[in-house]
């Protein structure tokens, strides 16, 4: 099969919205970074036809990967958790990826230390294999030259460009590219509670999609100007009612990134603004598209805050949408005052 | 007119075309050019196949120009004046070649007003011109398309001006990556050269060894490059040629580039460009701003504060 063909059939839709706000809306943002990372260890001489691709993820980086490793006919193993749901899994198999799920989290480093370690084991027992690892890996937020030049392209001159931080690739390579011709374009990143990203203590995560528990190499915290902080349930109302509204069927992390893009176009009536909407919602049929389960698990909300909570520092955020004015500093820039205000 | 020519050469000059065969006698041929201010955009992209392509874009300059003359005769031999313009002499024998196998050959004269190996496209002009002349001499018209090919095989790299609406140019292949359909927006320039006694040699100059992520960046910077002209938005233009200017200054540094971006930010130009082989630089201002008088007088107060004295003032 033609790979361009098919990888042209998941770029994005450029939808626009209220005021001066576009969608770039992906179906699957992650097979561009797949691609482009398997295509560079290529030309560099990591992989040949034989190298078995590895890979730890229980989300859409795995499924990109599977299509692409599909279409260029690269053996695949997947490590994942209790997170990958059988509808992935599935996809995933039946273009012939190995899925491992490890049974148990470690005592110490949790289920991300499990599959580390399995992912560690199975390079060992196989000499020639292929790590994508998209937090650290330089080519993830590369691969995102081709959507600032669609942007460009389309839109021309861009004000803002918004979008949910998990690996920081999309976000900080978008940012990159577009900031060589508008230097002073606003970043802001979507973040969420308990996400170690900008400087939230860790705790567990409701909302998937974004946020970390660790810190990728490829989060360059100084592209930021600003950082919002949403909850599921705040996420998954408005991933609801972008679909009443437009009729566009997204993910979860496309609902957190209206809810703060939209602010924004509301506080900058005149300004290009771009919010990447990272996934479709398919996945997400019998949980955020399913009201029974939200209501299950106390996650519906009956309407959407207005604005954020307009917090000082990452300490502040609590529980719900809050924003915090970034001004592209380093983490320790923004946490040690933090910690010393604490203190 | 020289005696001798024989009327059966012409009869193939002209069934080339297609035409019926006709008889001419050759003629005294003129050809010109104009020149270029350095490019408005110069880097390497990648295609769908993962194949690289340098190409660029011209900042057009019509107030510099080259002339040629060209006077057949049935020598065989061409004879080029100044000596010196070898690649003039290569294009008019590549041209003669291209037109017919008999052994025409003749004299160029070549009169230009642009100074030589510091990005004004010089030689690419004289090229321009000469085979404009020929064909003149040989009653015969190329395309666009056909001069830019025997240039860039006489130049091994040459700049794009000789096609009438910006295009995307694959200046060592000679052929066009995108066409514009349009003119570059209407500009106005202030000409730096802040190294007035240094020269650059396109073919002794290596080739700028872009890493795969600078031809990441020039596939975004491309992109906008085309919204620019085709929307006439000058503003977005600019940001691309100060990109495209920062990128390369790695590989062929101006000097005083860095004050030279900051005076034309604080002065409210549009942006900066350069000659990627050659010393000058642009500050871009756009022809319909009504401010224009003041932000280029606030520029050129800034330019002589920094000792540079030579500049020049032109409009695309």
């Amino acid at each position: 099969m033609p790979l361009d063909a098919i990888l042209k059939s998941y770029m994005p839709q450029l939808v626009p919205l209220e005021g001066h706000l576009t969608a770039a809306a992906f179906p699957l943002m992650k097979i561009f970074p797949a691609e482009f990372c398997l295509q560079r260890a290529k030309k560099e001489g990591w992989v040949n036809e034989q190298t078995l691709v590895v890979e730890t993820s229980s989300g859409n980086l795995a499924l990109g990967l599977a299509i692409v490793c599909k279409l260029l006919a690269h053996r695949l193993t997947i490590v994942s958790d209790y997170a990958c749901d059988g509808f992935l899994r599935r996809r995933m198999e039946d273009m012939g990826a190995t899925v491992e799920i490890v049974p148990a989290p470690l005592v110490v480093g949790g289920y991300q230390g499990a599959r580390l370690q399995r992912l560690a084991e199975i390079r060992a027992e196989t000499p020639d294999s292929w790590w994508l690892n998209q937090y650290d890996n330089s080519s993830n937020p590369a691969a995102y030259g081709q959507l600032a030049a669609l942007l460009v392209k389309q839109l021309g001159t861009i004000d803002c460009l918004v979008g949910t931080v998990g690996s920081g690739g999309s976000v900080c390579g978008t940012t990159s590219y577009l900031r060589e011709l508008f230097p002073e374009m606003i970043t802001v990143g979507v973040d969420t509670f308990g996400s170690v990203l900008f400087g939230q203590p860790e705790s567990p995560r409701t909302l998937r999609g974004l946020g970390n528990s660790i810190l990728p190499k490829n989060l360059d915290h100084s592209l930021f100007d600003e950082i919002h902080w949403v909850s599921a349930a705040e996420a998954y109302t408005a991933t609801r009612q972008l679909h009443r509204e437009t009729s566009l069927f997204c993910g979860g992390t496309s609902g957190a990134c209206w809810l703060v893009a939209r602010s924004l176009a509301k506080r900058y009536p005149k300004a290009r603004i771009v919010a990447i909407f990272p996934d479709d919602g398919y996945r997400y049929v019998d949980t955020i598209y399913n009201n029974d389960y939200l209501r299950e698990h106390g996650l519906y909300l009956s309407s959407l805050p207005e604005r954020p909570h307009e917090i000082s520092s990452p300490l502040d955020a609590v529980s719900e949408w809050s924003r915090m004015s970034w001004g592209r500093r380093k983490l320790a820039e923004v946490v040690a005052p933090a910690f010393s205000e604490v203190v | 007119m020289p005696e001798g020519l024989q009327e059966y050469q012409l009869h193939e000059i002209n069934s080339r075309n297609g035409t019926k065969p006709a008889t001419f006698a050759l003629r005294r041929g003129i050809g010109h050019s104009i020149a270029q201010h350095g490019e408005l955009f110069q880097g390497q992209i990648e295609d769908d196949s993962g194949a690289l392509t340098r190409c660029l874009l011209s900042l057009p300059c019509r107030s510099l120009s080259s002339t040629a003359e060209f006077t057949p005769d049935d020598s065989g031999t061409v004879i080029v004046f100044p000596p010196h313009k070898t690649k003039a002499k290569t294009v008019v024998e590549l041209t003669l070649a291209y037109f017919t196998a008999h052994p025409i050959g003749g004299v160029l004269h070549i009169r230009s007003s642009i100074p030589e190996a510091k990005g004004y496209g010089s030689s690419t002009a004289d090229c321009v011109a000469s085979v404009l002349s020929v064909a003149d001499a040989l009653h015969s018209r190329l395309s666009e398309e056909e001069i830019a090919r025997l240039v860039v095989e006489a130049e091994v790299a040459s700049d794009n001006f000789m096609f009438r609406s910006a295009v995307l140019f694959a200046h060592r292949n000679g052929i066009v990556l995108e066409d514009y359909g349009k003119d570059v927006p209407p500009l106005d320039v202030v000409g730096v050269d802040a190294a007035e006694d240094e020269l650059v040699d396109t073919l002794r100059h290596p080739p700028a060894v872009y890493s795969w992520q600078q031809i990441q960046s020039f596939r975004t910077l491309s992109c906008a490059l085309g919204r620019a002209i085709r929307t006439g938005d000058t503003c977005l233009l600019g940001r691309v040629a100060t990109a495209s200017a920062r990128i390369n200054e790695q590989f062929l540094p101006k000097p005083r580039f860095r004050e030279l971006l900051n005076l034309a930010e604080q002065s409210g130009a549009l942006g900066v460009s350069v000659a990627h082989s050659g010393t000058i630089l642009s500050v871009l201002f756009d022809s319909r701003d009504p401010l224009l008088e003041q932000k280029r007088e606030r520029l050129e107060r800034g330019v002589d504060q920094l000792g540079i004295t030579n500049t020049f003032r032109f409009r695309t």
